[in-house]
């Protein structure tokens, strides 16, 4: 996955075309392909944007475990790189969750929060990251750093079946999940719609590794920088 | 083997020793959760909720302010005049530092907590004699847990600018399943339920125990290394 990233850095504009093209689908499909929900109504459609952001979020933390084993087993910078980018996309991604799911549960549940186990589990998932993103941005860059915040992406990750399990004895009114069911995989939902929710976790996984790519980029370039200032300063 | 746990002990008896001199730590922790208490009891109408409901969280949200205190003491004292460097290269392998300070701070933790116990009792008027054994259980499987993640956290926030303020940051939202199921646990054993009708808790905290004693058994290297 990562060595992919790699590529789709350097080769930006395809995945830029493609994510480009795929989020234009995603946007016919959910305003205009995708019939309305008959209970809920348009504000329905908000689950389109709500459950890829999800899927994303879960996928940017995945990444941010892996490079961190990754890191602290070959101590190379390039995995340290990957665990800051995707933290960052996944805490983007993760509070987009929070935001969106507060606007359908307004109409729907008549509350903007509730003490679900699903809404606590990403709150305490987004703090958990916003910590990690809070370490990082409290010590200098360097080795340090990197061992430290490999440190709390491991130990983070793995707390997550922990906490997901206390919150699920804890309380649960959360829809249940619709397409994974246990009649079968997309049995639960329309197809029209369940076309429409693929189309659009397509195109925002590639959003996803598209935003991954330029901040791995970004973060090569500042190292450049400061390694030519550095060989600028010894010149003097 | 017995050449280890010398080792963690010497560590152990170390912090014991400097405890037992300056006795810093354990009255600030003690007196610190009694205000904790003191004001969740402002906060709360004791006259109309059931004491049984509100108290569990209440004590253990006394443990874990005070259980900060004393982990960031920890590995601060290690900090002055360079204690932590010494440790680290004295030929002893890293976990025994972990293992040593785990210790000491659960020890520190669970004595205040023997002495918070009877103080709650008398304020919330809850009579936890009868239900003494499952509570010291789960008291003791949630200190565990507590102390295990929270020396980790605290040797690796000791290095940061505003350590004070980043241990609780880092420490709170990873204890999350500890505190919940904590809290639970104590409020149904004061309620007279059995330990054995409640083992997905109790397996769920020995799960965060375990989980996080073996990360910081592997990851503790990486952390105290200068």
């Amino acid at each position: 996955m990562n060595e992919e990233t790699t590529q789709e850095g350097e080769g930006g504009p395809v995945l830029l075309w493609i994510t480009a093209l795929a989020l234009l689908a995603a946007m016919v499909a959910i305003f205009i392909y995708v019939p309305t929900e008959k209970t809920e109504g348009p504000v329905q459609r908000i689950m389109y944007f709500h459950i890829p952001s999800a899927w994303v979020s879960f996928l940017a933390f995945f990444v941010v475990f892996l490079s961190s084993i990754l890191f602290l087993w070959k101590k190379e910078r390039e995995w340290d790189i990957y665990a800051q980018a995707s933290a960052e996309v996944g805490v983007l991604f993760c509070t987009l969750v929070l935001i969106t799911g507060p606007i359908w549960a307004r109409p729907i549940w008549g509350a903007w929060w509730v003490w679900d186990a699903r809404l606590t589990l990403t709150l305490v998932l987004w703090l958990i990251y916003i910590a990690y993103l809070m370490l990082r941005a409290q010590t200098d860059a360097g080795s340090m750093r990197a061992r430290y915040a490999a440190v709390l992406g491991i130990a983070g990750f793995l707390d997550i079946p922990l906490i997901h399990f206390s919150v699920l004895w804890w309380r649960a009114f959360h829809p249940l999940p619709k397409v994974i069911t246990t009649e079968g995989l997309g049995k639960g939902m329309d197809p029209a719609m369940l076309a429409t929710l693929f189309i659009s976790l397509g195109a925002f996984t590639f959003l996803y590794f598209l935003m991954m790519g330029q901040r791995v980029r970004q973060e090569k370039i500042r190292d450049d920088i400061d390694r030519l200032k550095k060989d600028v300063l010894d010149s003097d | 083997m017995r050449q280890y746990l010398t080792q963690v002990a010497a560590i152990v008896w170390k912090d014991l020793a400097t405890e037992l001199k300056t006795r810093e730590l354990f009255s600030a922790m003690f007196v610190f959760s009694v205000l904790v208490i003191l004001i969740f009891i402002f906060s709360i109408n004791l006259s109309i909720v059931k004491a049984t409901e509100v108290g569990p969280g209440v004590l253990w949200v006394a443990f874990l302010f005070a259980g900060t205190l004393g982990l960031n003491r920890s590995f601060m004292l290690e900090k002055e005049n360079g204690c932590l460097q010494g440790l680290i290269l004295t030929p002893a392998d890293r976990t025994t530092i972990y293992f040593g300070k785990f210790i000491s701070n659960l020890t520190f933790l669970l004595i205040m907590e023997a002495f918070i116990l009877p103080l709650f009792m008398v304020f919330f008027n809850v009579d936890i004699l009868p239900h003494l054994g499952p509570l010291l259980v789960v008291i003791l499987l949630g200190t565990v847990g507590f102390c295990a993640l929270g020396t980790l956290l605290s040797s690796l926030a000791s290095n940061l600018k505003t350590r004070e303020v980043m241990l609780p940051i880092l420490l709170y939202p990873l204890m999350v399943p500890v505190i919940i199921g904590s809290v639970r646990m104590t409020g149904q054993v004061l309620e007279g339920v059995a330990l054995s009708s409640m083992m997905n808790w109790v397996g769920l905290t020995l799960c965060f125990d375990v989980i996080f004693i073996g990360v910081s058994i592997m990851t503790i290297d990486h952390i105290l290394e200068e």
